[in-house]
């Protein structure tokens, strides 16, 4: 059997180097009121704790009696032998072509017996329990994912609304303060650079979450397009965060955060204090379940996360691997770049035509090439399909045909643990794209039928 | 720790063999199905193929990932295990039993000799 074990042995998360120094100050509704003073000066706007927490300039350290310092010492989550199995599997070491980062859940991830892999630079638990045991928890339950590796921009400054307009496809102007929407960084050619999640915590202040594999492609793209007076800041090796996901994933924030926590309604952030730490909660996630996705500093991420899993215990709450979360937000038809979205596809062809605003008067890159192909349709198109019968499941850069003619090439592909069925994306002739078109997807040497079905394969009820 | 039986013979790319006479029975070892987990299709060879030692005689499908599986030795095979075709899962639960992939004629019988024992294999997956 061919194995694609990768080593462990890497460097020391960034963050670990770095300390404390790229998150933001303290919780600033806990700050003396001199230092809100200073924040709504500095800041020009209101005082709700979203634009608050990213105040940097506010670095009065807090001290109250209601959070003795230091701030986490002693208050570590309690950790139950249920909560940690005895360690399992990990990985044989075989060789270390690059160095890979680890996020500051790692030891987390070893002491929960996960089985840790390579994804896109970073060495990140695929799986703890299992693939489809995992999945099944966020679809009937609900699963926290490590998501520690993913990035945090942070844009600020008062022409930040229309420097973002000019950057990214969809309307940055429409999101009110404390709010999120799905965008998407594209090349001269209109290629998808990266998808994203833009959050607006200030009139004039935007987080941006990007995908970890381009982290570096995104920081770069941005600084050479940045002009004066607008700030830019990558948090993204101080910044721990956490999805959680699943139809109990409300319920189990509301018992864990406490009748205070401020709940964000679809799409939107909020920001909150969890054992005198500053965390943003934002009711976004990536696995057509209703759920949050947290934000925090790299300090607390490992007491964040057990206490969440403790907390969520009784609701059935699973630690979920990368594996899960794949299968996840396939049968979602949500995208992954790298996969489905690539520089060599535009927006449009990727069906997400709704977060790309051609009517702004923005011109961002790739606007012009995005148009045209509007106004001439696409050649090829981003579909979902399935197989009709029971056989091997697809995965990327499979062929599909039509009679002898190619129709096109998986992007994505596995079995749907939902479903019971192989499901994929691939790009395939618009002439091939209608719901309802067989096709033959070429596996190993053979052909077996599939069909174009309409997107997304599983929608919750809601 | 996962189980490895005394009586096997076992391949660097985690496959063991058993030899009956000349015909060897082939499948993938716990070790292997654990790293694996959650199997949901088998591609078996044909019966009458010729297989050398150490290229793909079959595949192993999990929800991650299509793993090749390698003929731990030379020979025609001449039986294949049909079972997993419906049962895929059986992979998982009884990968020394239930789960044999399928059975060949030995052609070169002096290769078991480089296969490991269970100790080495033992060794080599660090149990």
């Amino acid at each position: 059997m061919k194995t694609t074990a990768r080593s462990p042995k890497s460097k020391e998360h960034r963050s670990k180097l770095r300390g404390i120094l790229g998150w933001p100050g303290p919780l600033v509704a806990r700050v003396p009121e001199r230092g809100i003073a200073r924040a709504q000066e500095v800041t020009g706007i209101g005082t709700s704790p979203a634009n608050l927490l990213f105040a940097r300039n506010v670095s009065t350290p807090t001290r109250t009696r209601s959070c003795p310092g230091p701030a986490v010492a002693g208050q570590e989550a309690k950790i139950s032998s249920a909560t940690v199995p005895d360690r399992r599997y990990i990985p044989t070491i075989m060789s270390d072509p690059a160095p890979l980062q680890k996020t500051a859940l790692f030891t987390a991830h070893q002491k929960l017996g996960a089985r840790l892999v390579e994804f896109g630079g970073w060495l990140m638990p695929v799986q703890y329990t299992g693939i489809v045991d995992e999945h099944k928890a966020v679809r009937e339950a609900a699963g926290v994912f490590d998501i520690s590796h993913m990035g945090e921009f942070f844009i600020s400054g008062g022409g930040a609304p229309g420097f973002l307009n000019g950057l990214l496809t969809n309307d940055a102007a429409k999101p009110g303060v404390g709010q999120g929407q799905y965008t998407l960084m594209l090349n001269e050619r209109g290629g998808v650079i990266d998808d994203l999640i833009l959050y607006r915590l200030h009139d004039a202040e935007f987080l941006l979450v990007v995908n970890a594999a381009k982290i570096d492609e995104d920081r770069a793209w941005i600084k050479k397009n940045l002009p004066a007076g607008i700030s830019f800041s990558d948090r993204s090796d101080a910044t721990g965060a956490l999805a959680l996901q699943g139809p109990r994933a409300l319920e189990i924030a509301r018992a864990f955060l406490g009748a205070a926590w401020p709940e964000p309604k679809r799409n939107e952030i909020t920001s909150h204090s969890w054992n005198c730490q500053p965390i943003l909660a934002a009711r976004t996630g990536y696995t057509g379940e209703d759920g949050l996705e947290f934000f925090f500093a790299g300090e607390i991420a490992e007491n964040f996360f057990f206490a969440l899993l403790e907390a969520g215990r009784p609701f059935g709450l699973k630690p979920c691997g990368l594996g899960a979360r794949d299968t996840l937000r396939l049968e979602a038809c949500l995208p992954l770049n790298g996969n489905d979205l690539s520089e060599k596809r535009t927006p449009l062809e990727a069906g997400l035509g709704p977060f790309v605003s051609l009517t702004k008067e923005a011109v961002f890159p790739g606007k012009d090439i995005l148009q045209k192909q509007k106004s001439e349709g696409v050649k090829e198109k981003l579909v979902a399909f399935r197989l009709k019968e029971k056989g091997p499941p697809p995965r990327p850069h499979y062929a599909l045909f039509q009679g002898d003619v190619q129709a096109g090439e998986a992007t994505s592909g596995a079995p749907s643990p939902t479903l019971g069925y192989g499901i994929g994306l691939a790009y395939v002739k618009t002439a091939c794209a209608e719901p309802g078109t067989p096709l033959e997807l070429e596996v190993r040497g053979a052909r077996v039928p599939v069909e174009i079905v309409k997107k997304p394969f599983y929608k919750r009820n809601s | 720790m996962s189980n490895i039986p005394e009586q096997l013979r076992y391949a660097a790319s985690h496959e063991w063999i058993k030899v009956d006479g000349d015909i060897g029975t082939v499948g993938i070892s716990d070790h292997a199905q654990h790293e694996l987990s959650d199997v949901v299709y088998v591609d078996l060879p044909k019966a009458g193929a010729k297989l050398a030692a150490g290229t793909v005689a079959a595949v192993v499908e999990s929800v991650k990932a299509a793993s090749d599986i390698y003929s731990p030795v030379s020979g025609e095979v001449v039986e294949v295990n049909a079972a997993l075709l419906k049962k895929p899962e059986l992979v998982n639960t009884d990968p020394y039993g239930a789960a044999w992939l399928f059975r060949l004629k030995l052609s070169v019988p002096t290769e078991l000799a480089a296969l490991k024992d269970a100790a080495g294999y033992k060794a080599q997956v660090g149990e």
